[in-house]
């Protein structure tokens, strides 16, 4: 059908030879680099924080640090209790578990060695907190209340800072958004521009063809068909260009061997949207004539 | 002001105190009446800069009269909508003065664009371009571009691409200006058939020999105003 639109037609306007199509061509190539590049990111970027919530959505970990002066069994219980009691008071906390003081020598036996009498030393108390599936838990507001509540206690920093790098990368994923999006309009402008100086070039023959009964539909077609010509060969040649980028940025990101930035490889899927690009850009760029020409031919003939 | 009407036959085009005015300028025509019935043939006279084109331009759509109604195949143009504007201009067929071909398309391609806008089929696109053009004479230049063209083919290009729609109104500005006697001829007697087929027709010339040849009333303009003279015998052709 598209093949029928493109080449059953002739023009009979001769929009080859219009001097705007390089400009076009140009603005297209630039555009098409950039949301290539942008939307890499964007995925990338995507794929990075949700392997981060991934790691910090199951819950977290809480150390009870043992006081400095000697306290009893009561008092002992009591301090613990008010923190699983802080936890539970929070909507999206599942459920908070104690873990037991033989699991937790069990654990600190590899690193202090088996003639050290664990029982002697002061030993942290460690809760689990669990937390309701999918549900945010805002680490930094709790962990700045647990202060006033516990200021014995402490949370895990490992999630807190991770959720603070979970922040950051979100603030970049909604700038590649609006790079995104600026990268369209800025398209969108120059299709018109082009569209407008092309249409004011060859005013004489739109009104020839208006007076021999052409709709505006009839010439915007002409526009739409010579445009998605120019956006389809000038997106492909974006689009070539950007995933030489990106295979590149992926062969240095992969030397770095950075535990944090291992995950941030684009899948199969992702090259694949990248490389089929140029069709929706060219599909854009011909809408854009399509109701540029409209518009403007109602203005100026 | 005089308005010529035959209320036996249809009204194809119809005036009520139309002004034409452009810009600022002074008025060009000024409280025109006129009625053109289906199938009438006139001349359209006047001196240079009495407003023929200007009454042409609003015939076929191209002009907003600035004062009155204009009502053409019974639609009021000051209310009919861009896609109503098209399809009416469909129905109409024009010459210019100046051709007004596009220069950077062939004969064939020229005479093509009134067939090519109603969408109809490549093979009979064919068909109908070559035998008009052949009948114009111009079957051995329908392939070359229009801006190598000679001014009497450009001209026989013009009608060509004027009639090949089968108009149901023709306009034509001074359409054997430029052709040599025997191809004039022809070309009138093209118009001629056109009309007994029930074109109406309407040719703006300056020609004293045509009017007195092709024995038609006359739309004439002089003084920003329009009568009409009608036409004193017939001959027969």
């Amino acid at each position: 059908m598209i093949g029928q639109f493109l080449f059953k037609n002739r023009s009979e306007l001769p929009l080859k030879e219009d001097q705007a199509n390089t400009f076009l061509e140009i603005s297209i190539v630039v555009s098409v680099f950039l949301f290539s590049i942008t939307l890499a990111a964007f995925f990338v970027i995507s794929a990075m924080i949700s392997s981060w919530n991934k790691s910090i959505v199951d819950g977290l970990s809480v150390q009870i640090m043992p006081s400095e002066q000697v306290l009893s069994a009561d008092e002992e219980l009591l301090r613990v209790g008010k923190v699983i009691q802080f936890f539970e008071g929070f909507e999206n906390v599942e459920k908070v578990i104690q873990i037991k003081d033989s699991q937790i020598q069990k654990l600190m036996r590899p690193w202090l060695g088996q003639n050290v009498d664990l029982k002697e030393l002061p030993m942290p108390k460690l809760l689990d907190v669990r937390l309701k599936n999918g549900k945010f838990f805002d680490y930094d507001k709790a962990a700045a209340q647990l202060k006033d509540v516990a200021p014995y206690a402490s949370m895990d920093n490992y999630a807190i800072w991770l959720q603070k790098l979970v922040k950051s990368a979100s603030s970049l994923k909604a700038l590649s958004v609006f790079v995104l999006m600026l990268v369209l309009i800025t398209t969108s402008f120059s299709i018109m521009y082009a569209v407008q100086t092309s249409l004011k070039i060859h005013q004489n023959i739109i009104e020839i063809l208006h007076i021999m009964g052409a709709t505006d539909d009839y010439i915007g077609k002409q526009y739409a068909k010579r445009i998605f010509i120019v956006a389809l060969l000038a997106s492909i040649i974006g689009s070539i260009l950007s995933i030489l980028a990106l295979l590149m940025i992926s062969y240095i990101s992969a030397n770095l061997d950075t535990g944090l930035i291992a995950s941030a490889t684009l899948t199969h899927f992702h090259w694949a949207l990248l490389a089929l690009l140029p069709l929706p850009t060219s599909l854009f760029a011909m809408l854009t004539a399509l109701i540029s020409v409209k518009r403007t031919l109602g203005k100026i003939i | 002001m005089e308005t010529h009407k035959n209320i036996l036959t249809e009204p194809i085009v119809e005036m009520q105190n139309v002004c034409i005015r452009y810009g600022d300028d002074p008025e060009v025509l000024s409280n025109i009446q006129l009625c053109l019935d289906k199938g009438s043939f006139h001349f359209l006279t006047g001196k240079s800069g009495a407003g023929k084109t200007s009454l042409l331009s609003m015939m076929y759509l191209s002009l907003m009269p600035s004062k009155g109604t204009v009502n053409v195949f019974g639609s009021n143009i000051g209310y009919a909508s861009r896609n109503t504007m098209a399809m009416l201009r469909r129905k109409i067929g024009v010459v210019f003065q100046d051709f007004r071909l596009l220069e950077h398309l062939s004969a064939y391609d020229n005479v093509a664009i009134p067939l090519r806008i109603r969408a109809m089929n490549e093979n009979e696109i064919q068909k109908r371009v070559k035998e008009l053009l052949s009948w114009v004479e111009l079957d051995k230049s329908m392939n070359k571009l229009c801006s190598t063209l000679s001014g009497g083919e450009k001209q026989r290009v013009a009608i060509a691409r004027a009639v090949i729609n089968r108009p149901e109104i023709l306009l034509a500005d001074e359409p054997t200006g430029n052709v040599d006697n025997d191809i004039a001829s022809k070309l009138m007697k093209l118009f001629v058939e056109l009309n007994k087929l029930g074109t109406t027709v309407v040719i703006a010339t300056h020609s004293k020999d045509l009017i007195t040849e092709y024995n038609y009333p006359q739309i004439h303009l002089e003084n920003k105003s329009l009568k009409i003279i009608p036409a004193l015998r017939r001959i027969s052709r």
